[in-house]
Parts: C-alpha cells; sequence; structure tokens
C-alpha cells in the first residue's frame, strides 16, 4: 500500500473515486483471501469427519490393521490401511523406477546436450505427457499395455494388475521430473562446465559429474514432487489396478529375511489408498456411515503424506540449492 | 567439444574413450523420446479402435488419401513455396512407403502378426501423419497457408462455439437472459458509450449500476410476463445482433463505413434467414442452433476476409476450406459410384448426438458432453475472475515488507501448496462442503464445477500472476505519472498488456478440468445419464465420467469400440483447446 497519509494529497481524489478504489481492493482481496479459505475448508472438512472415524475405530487400529473391507451394508467392517499403504508403496516405487530414471536422463539430455531447435520441440511435447487425462491413461494401461505384457512376458497377468497401472503413472510424472531436473540443470552456471573442460573432462564426464551434483537439490526436489504426484494419483490405478486390498504373502529367504515376491504384488490386483476412496464414493454418498467417515481419514492421510512431501521438496530445493 | 578430439599422443595421454559418452548421449536421447513415443503408439492404437481402420478396406483408404490428403499436402507445398521442402516431402513420402512396406513385411515374415495394424495404416501413421504436421508447420509460414488455415479454424472454431452456447441454454433459462439482456445490458451498454462518446464521466459510473438494476428487474419480471418470443428470435437479439455489431465495430476501426457494414450485416442476414426461414424454404437447416452457428462462424470470418483482401497476400489460401469440401465430397462420390465398403467408425453423428445405451452400436456420448460443456463454461467463468482478481491483488495491491508483505508470502506459498493437493481430496472438499454442507446436491453441475473451479484455481492464479508479471514496470509508473489511481492503472495498463498470457493459462487450466474424474466420481457425478441435463441441480455426467463407465464394461465392442471413441472426442476436444490457447500465445508473442 501507498502511504498516501505522509505526502500532501495531489490527487485530490472525490468521495465516488475513492469509494470505487475501496471497493475494486476490497473485492480482490476478498477473491485472495478464497485461496487461503480453500486450504481452510480442506483442512476443516478432512479433520471434521476424520474426527468422527477416529472416535469408532481407534486411530492404532487404523494404521496397524491389515485388513481393508469398509463393507457399506454393515458386518465385519474392518478399517486398516497397511494393505493400502501396500497397494500405493507398488504403484509409487514402479512408477518411480520408469519416471526418476528417464526423466533425470532426458532432463540431461535436454539441457546438456540437445540443440536449441531439438529442445524446441521436445519440450512441449513432453508436456504433453502431463496434461492426458489421467482416466485416459487408465483405459490404455486396461486396454493395451496389460493385454499387450499379456501376450509377451507375463501370461499369468491376471487382468487387473499394479504393474500396468504403475507404468502408466510412470509416464505422466516424466514430465514432472524432467522439466523441474532440466530447471535445476540450465540454472548451473556455464563457466562451472568450462572449468571442466579446461581440466580435460569430456562432455559426458561434465554433465554426469559437474553438472548433475551441481544441481542435486534441484533434482531431488523433483524426485519428491513426482512421488507425490505418484501418491495421490487416482484414476490411472482406479481402472487399471482394480480393487482388491490384499496382503502380500511374506515368505522367507535361506538368511531369514523377510521377503516380498515382487510379481506376487506387480501381477495381481490391488488397492491403493485413493482406490479405496473412490470405492467407498461409488456406493453411498449421504453422509454419516462409518465407511463415508473412513473416506475422509483416508484424505487426511493423502492429504498429510502429500503435504509433507511438498514442503520437504521446497525445503530441499531452498536449503541445499547452490549458490552462484 | 575440444576435449573429445584426440590431439597430443604421447603413449596414451590425453587419450579419452568417446564411447562412453556416445552411448550415454543416444541412451539419453532415448529416454527423452522413450515417453512420447509410447504415447505415440498407444493413440495410433486407439485412433486405429475408434474409426475401425483395421476393418476399412485398403480401397477407401486410398480414395481418400488421394481425393483429400494429396491436394491437402499439395496446398501446403504450394504456400510453402521452397524447393528443399518439396523436394524433402516427395522423398519422405516416396521413400516412406518403400521402408514401411519392406520392414512391415520382414517384421510380418520373420516376427510374427501385428494386431490390428498392416502396412498401409503403418504407412499413414508413421509416414503421412508427421509429414502432414510437418508440413502443416512450413505450409503457415507461407501467406496462402496462413490465410487458409486461419480461415479454417475461424469456420470450426466459430461454429464449435455457436453449439456450445445453444448448448448452455439447455440449462441456462433463456428467456430469464432475453429479459437481463434487454434490461440490464443494452441500456447499460448504451450508457457506458454515451459516457465515452460525450465525455461524461457520470455516464460510464453508472453504466454498471444500470445493468445490475435491469438484471434485478428481470428477474422478478420474469414469471410476470406470459408471452416470450421465439427461441430463434431470442438468440438473433441477444446474441447474433451483438456479435455482427462488434464485428462492424472492428472493420470500420480498420476500414470504410461499408466494408463495416458489409462484414456485420451479411452474415447477419444469412443467419437471421437461415434460422428464421431455414426449414420453410427446403434449406434442411434452420432453427435456433443454426442462426447461432452461422452468426458466431460467419462474423469472424467476415472480419478475416475483410483483412485477408485490405493486405492482399495470400488471397489463394481462401480456397483451402473449398479443397477440404470438395476433397471430401469427391472422395465420397468415387466410393458410392465404385461400391466401395466404408468403415463402420465408432465415431460417427450418432455417437455425439445420441445418449448412452447397452447395445454398442447405439450408444453416444450426447448427454456427456452436454454435462462437460456446461461444467467448462461454469468452470470458465468463475476461475478466470478469481484467479485475475487474486493474482491482480498479489501483483498489484499488495507490499513487498511489513504485515501485508509476509501475508502476500504466506497466500503465495497457500497457493503453490493447493496446486499439489491430490484431486481426489479436492473431491473430498466438494463432497463435504458444496454437496453435503451447503445443499448443492450430489454431482450437480453447481456442485462439480465449484469443485472443479477450486482445483484449477491455484494453477489459474499462478499463469495469471507470471503474465501480470511480464508486464514492464514502466508502462505501469508511466500511467502512475499521468495522475491515475491503481485500478485505473490496472485496468487500462496492465490488465490489457497481460489478457493474451492469462487468456492462455486459463485455457490450459480449463483443459485440465476437463478431463479430471476423481473429483468428479467423489462428488457423485452421474457415471452415465440418458438424456442431456436440464437444469443447474440436475444430475451430470461428464465425458471422462462416462468413459470411466465404460472402461468397466466388458464387452469387447465396448472396450475396443464405443471408449475408444469416447477417448478421440475428449482428446479432440483438449488438443483443440490447447491448440487455441498457443495460437493465443504465440500471436501475443509476435505482437508485443
Amino acid at each position: 500500500m501507498t502511504d498516501s497519509t505522509e505526502s500532501p494529497d495531489l490527487q485530490r481524489r472525490s468521495g465516488l473515486t475513492r469509494l470505487k478504489e475501496g471497493t475494486y481492493g476490497g473485492f480482490f482481496a476478498a477473491c485472495a483471501a478464497i485461496t487461503l479459505l480453500t486450504t481452510v475448508a480442506i483442512i476443516v472438512t478432512l479433520l471434521s469427519d476424520a474426527v468422527a472415524f477416529f472416535s469408532q475405530v481407534p486411530i492404532t487400529e487404523f494404521l496397524t490393521s491389515t485388513s481393508w473391507s469398509p463393507n457399506p451394508r454393515g458386518g465385519g467392517q474392518t478399517f486398516g490401511i497397511v494393505a493400502l499403504v501396500i497397494g500405493t508403496l507398488t504403484v509409487t516405487i514402479t512408477a518411480a523406477f520408469v519416471a526418476i530414471p528417464v526423466g533425470t536422463l532426458t532432463a540431461i539430455y535436454l539441457s546438456e546436450y540437445a540443440t536449441p531447435n531439438a529442445r524446441s520441440i521436445l519440450k512441449p511435447l513432453l508436456e504433453i505427457l502431463a496434461g492426458i487425462p489421467t482416466v485416459v491413461y487408465g483405459y490404455f494401461a486396461l486396454v493395451y499395455i496389460t493385454p499387450a505384457l499379456k501376450a509377451t512376458l507375463f501370461p499369468e497377468m491376471s487382468t487387473f494388475n499394479a504393474l500396468s497401472a504403475s507404468l502408466m503413472v510412470g509416464i505422466m510424472t516424466i514430465p514432472m521430473v524432467s522439466s523441474i531436473s532440466e530447471d535445476a540443470m540450465s540454472a548451473v552456471p556455464d563457466d562451472l562446465r568450462q572449468a571442466g573442460y579446461g581440466l580435460g573432462a569430456t562432455k559426458f564426464e561434465v554433465s554426469t559429474g559437474i553438472v548433475v551434483p551441481a544441481s542435486i537439490s534441484g533434482i531431488a526436489s523433483s524426485y519428491i514432487l513426482a512421488v507425490s504426484r505418484a501418491i495421490g494419483e487416482t484414476m490411472i490405478v482406479v481402472v487399471a489396478m482394480g480393487a482388491q486390498a490384499r496382503m502380500p504373502t511374506v515368505g522367507e529367504t535361506v538368511l531369514g529375511i523377510p521377503f516380498i515376491n515382487p510379481a506376487d504384488v506387480l501381477l495381481d490386483s490391488g488397492m491403493t489408498i485413493t482406490v479405496a476412496m473412490v470405492q467407498i464414493a461409488g456406493g453411498d454418498l449421504t453422509g454419516g456411515t462409518l465407511p463415508y467417515d473412513a473416506m475422509f481419514a483416508l484424505g487426511l492421510t493423502l492429504f498429510v503424506v502429500t503435504l509433507v512431501m511438498n514442503v520437504l521438496s521446497d525445503i530441499i530445493a531452498e536449503r541445499y540449492r547452490e549458490e552462484y | 567439444m575440444a576435449t573429445d578430439t584426440d590431439t597430443a599422443r604421447i603413449e596414451g595421454f590425453g587419450e579419452v574413450s568417446r564411447v562412453r559418452g556416445i552411448i550415454f548421449e543416444y541412451l539419453s536421447l532415448g529416454a527423452s523420446v522413450l515417453g512420447i513415443f509410447a504415447l505415440a503408439v498407444l493413440l495410433v492404437y486407439v485412433t486405429i479402435d475408434a474409426f475401425d481402420l483395421a476393418g476399412t478396406s485398403p480401397l477407401w483408404l486410398l480414395t481418400y488419401f488421394v481425393t483429400l490428403v494429396v491436394p491437402f499436402l499439395a496446398f501446403c507445398l504450394y504456400s510453402a513455396r521452397d524447393r528443399e521442402v518439396t523436394r524433402r516431402a516427395v522423398t519422405v513420402a516416396g521413400g516412406g512407403l518403400v521402408a514401411v512396406a519392406a520392414v512391415f513385411t520382414a517384421i510380418e515374415t520373420f516376427v510374427g502378426q501385428i494386431p490390428r495394424l498392416n502396412w498401409q495404416l503403418a504407412y499413414l501413421f508413421v509416414v503421412v501423419a508427421p509429414l502432414t504436421g510437418y508440413l502443416v508447420y512450413m505450409g503457415a509460414r507461407g501467406r496462402p497457408g496462413a490465410v487458409g488455415f486461419g480461415l479454417v479454424g475461424r469456420l470450426i472454431g466459430g461454429a464449435a462455439i455457436g453449439l456450445a452456447f445453444s448448448v448452455l441454454f439447455l440449462v441456462f433459462d433463456e428467456r430469464l437472459w432475453f429479459l437481463a439482456y434487454t434490461l440490464g445490458i443494452v441500456p447499460g451498454l448504451f450508457a457506458y458509450a454515451y459516457g465515452q462518446l460525450r465525455n461524461s464521466s457520470t455516464a460510464v459510473t453508472a453504466a454498471l449500476p444500470v445493468s445490475l438494476v435491469g438484471v434485478v428487474l428481470a428477474v422478478f419480471v420474469r414469471d410476470v410476463l406470459r408471452t416470450y418470443p421465439t427461441t430463434t428470435f431470442i438468440y438473433l437479439w441477444t446474441l447474433a445482433i451483438p456479435i455482427a455489431a462488434a464485428g462492424a465495430l472492428v472493420v470500420n476501426a480498420r476500414g470504410s463505413r461499408t466494408a463495416a457494414l458489409a462484414a456485420g450485416g451479411v452474415p447477419l442476414a444469412l443467419a437471421a434467414v437461415v434460422g428464421l426461414f431455414g426449414r420453410a424454404i427446403g434449406l434442411g437447416v434452420g432453427g435456433p442452433n443454426a442462426l447461432l452457428v452461422i452468426a458466431l462462424a460467419g462474423v469472424p470470418v467476415a472480419v478475416y476476409l475483410h483483412r485477408v483482401f485490405d493486405v492482399g497476400e495470400g488471397v489463394t489460401g481462401l480456397g483451402l476450406p473449398v479443397l477440404l469440401v470438395g476433397g471430401a465430397l469427391a472422395g465420397a462420390l468415387v466410393v458410392e459410384t465404385f461400391g466401395i465398403p466404408t468403415p463402420n467408425s465408432w465415431v460417427s453423428g450418432t455417437f455425439l448426438t445420441e445418449a448412452p445405451s447397452r447395445n454398442a452400436r447405439d450408444a453416444g456420448l450426447y448427454p456427456a458432453i452436454v454435462g462437460s460443456v456446461i461444467i467448462i463454461a461454469m468452470v470458465a467463468v468463475l476461475s478466470f475472475v478469481l484467479g485475475v482478481a487474486t493474482s491482480v491483488f498479489l501483483e498489484e495491491y499488495t507490499a513487498d515488507s511489513g504485515v501485508v508483505g509476509a501475508l502476500t508470502r504466506l497466500l503465495q506459498i497457500n497457493i503453490a501448496n493447493l496446486a499439489a493437493v491430490p484431486s481426489v481430496v479436492y473431491g473430498l472438499l466438494g463432497l463435504g462442503l458444496f454437496a453435503n454442507l451447503l445443499g448443492f446436491g450430489f454431482g450437480t453441475a453447481v456442485t462439480v464445477s465449484l469443485t472443479l473451479s477450486l482445483l484449477i484455481l491455484p494453477i489459474t492464479i499462478i499463469s495469471a500472476q507470471e503474465a501480470i508479471r511480464s508486464v514492464p514496470d514502466d508502462l505501469r509508473r508511466g500511467s502512475d505519472a499521468m495522475g491515475a489511481t491503481r485500478w485505473q492503472t490496472t485496468k487500462n495498463v496492465v490488465l490489457p498488456e497481460a489478457f493474451p498470457g492469462i487468456l492462455t493459462g486459463t485455457i490450459l487450466a480449463l483443459g485440465r478440468a476437463i478431463g479430471e474424474t476423481a473429483p468428479l466420481i467423489m462428488v457423485g457425478a452421474a457415471t452415465t445419464v440418458f438424456s442431456a441435463p436440464s437444469s443447474l441441480f440436475s444430475k451430470f455426467s461428464a465425458m471422462p465420467m462416462q468413459i470411466y463407465a465404460w472402461a468397466n464394461f466388458p464387452q469387447a465392442e465396448f472396450r475396443y469400440g464405443v471408449v475408444a471413441a469416447g477417448v478421440i472426442t475428449l482428446l479432440t476436444i483438449l488438443v483443440g483447446m490447447n491448440g487455441t490457447a498457443i495460437l493465443l500465445r504465440n500471436r501475443a508473442e509476435r505482437g508485443s
């Protein structure tokens, strides 16, 4: 705001003008306040129903029980998030196996190797990957990826499975990794590169030995953002992964270390936190029932996890950024 | 790089293995195209399925290739007027044909059958489609190409917006709109115009209150009045005439008064005649929707024609629509005469205009399209107003330091975090707040639009802020020096400069909203509705919801046919929206 009180009023505004100015200023401030209210509303909505849920289901049971069956018709309801967390982790980790190496290499290529022309073509194309509606990705996974994998690599795969859903989530999050990492790499000053060349380093050594370490905070924060996005991803998983909350069988290797066979979780259907929410929403929405409240408890979990990850990514990007 | 060349060679000194570097370079190149390639393959398959190209006779493809694609490519080459481009195009088209056929046959003999693909289709997708893209890009650089594409874009865009308007009036009360327009907007506009002409600031200030009073009056009169003009008249009076007037004003500012009259009057007369008497005189088309489409496509085309003839360059490009329509007709004629079997495409007129059905061949997307259009229109208005207002507040009205500065930073961090909240959580917000607490109902247009508006609001704000920030500070200071108030500076200087950027960002954000599904499920939007919604509070579906519902159907006809057609429709609309946004951005960049 200008401190107009200290200087003489040169503008000599009429009352009407002042009223007009004040009205517009107030309107803009009110609109800006809506964004703050949205956050408050999200927290209040999630908390109020989640609290109602936790008054009936102890929070320890919610966090440690391994069985999830909300069973809207009543009888034998159990609300244990562990199976859902395993489903979410399966998807997130598999997607990260796709998105992180591909995204990082893409970022290196765009920032270090690509000609300006190639960059101007590749970057918008990569953005398309993030712009395709997720339900379309889910459909692709279900109708094209799964049959293709079934016919070639994994004949024992079931129609709804975690693998094809995760692959699609991975492809969708590539641009998130690549664009943020590339921004970080492009911000590395050219002096460092030239110094590397001066020491006799090859382009490969400069890229991997100088540029990547120098921009590691930005790269790490892009990984966290991509993972956070994968955790919250809903439609791909809903369409392609099915809805079966399963605990994988834990085998033991010779050394006595507990071991989960990846094929067991990847090739079969599973359920993530988001799928569980959508499944409840598909049934009953009138409110007041235990499954309805459970949906908000899951939403709260998701909100907290993604928020923590975003804040973490911000902190890493800010605090560990190399200043040049 | 200099280090890669091996110079001084004293027993291996300075010798560098380039293998690792080269492998790494190609590996990273491969990584950057991997995702794009995967998506391209999937899109090819969904296109093949949606149009049932796998079952199409090669003759049919050949016919349209010759009558439609080849002339179009020739037009692009003509516009590019570059020997090098022509040579390249011919080489690629010819060499590609041989290469694709050879590679394809080799794969089929040695590896095995590729499902639902033959070499003709492979040629179309691997060679012709990228070549067309390249030639469109090169052709648009020449004047005739730019003119031709501009004309076709205005025809299609105008018609699409006209249809979207007619869809909006399915739920919005056209009689109320008629009254509000007549009693509120028209007097307000007159007051504003009068004030501008006579330099009367009282009249300008009075414009807004006058409009508001008129609109309120309209709400009261709505149920008192018994007789109303027909829908066609309402559209003519409230939409076609103002658009024609706006077109005439644009031409008037650039050229003569007669040209302005023609640019506004001819499309208006055409629209009015077809709209009012089209069916009576046996044209086959008519009624309110035809009027809207003709007016909304005709006026921009007329304005554009005036400009093209005014500039006098690339007038031949105006023949492009004729070329395309002629090619399509010629293709149809050949197909008809020789009895070539036509493909049984899933994307068809009935698919776009019929209600969903259990029977795959009868299934249609119409109610879902209507739902999406209405939702997007409401989201567009809400998020545009909120987004622009918030970004103006953050960029123009706040200080960088002190309590206000801290508050601004808080708002900014909050917006960044909101942008990363999963969409399904926004769905819960909509469910808890709008549907249950405020009682807007489950899955109604109001609930869905409010939820989606909040969802895309952070993206809109961030892009609008960038647009506003890119307005040079000199302009603001200049305006301040003239004694303008903060709002006057914002309204007269900042917003006009930033407008293209804001619009681009908003359209891109709307593209996100149109594909969102999870929040819709959470607020209880219907997966399938069988008739178009009739009010803002009736059950709604949207295109992605319908796709989600159909994807669960086990029948192959749905999985590989109907859903594919739905996906293609959704993606086409998305491409149209994003393409418009990118064109706007490019034009703004060129203009500044």
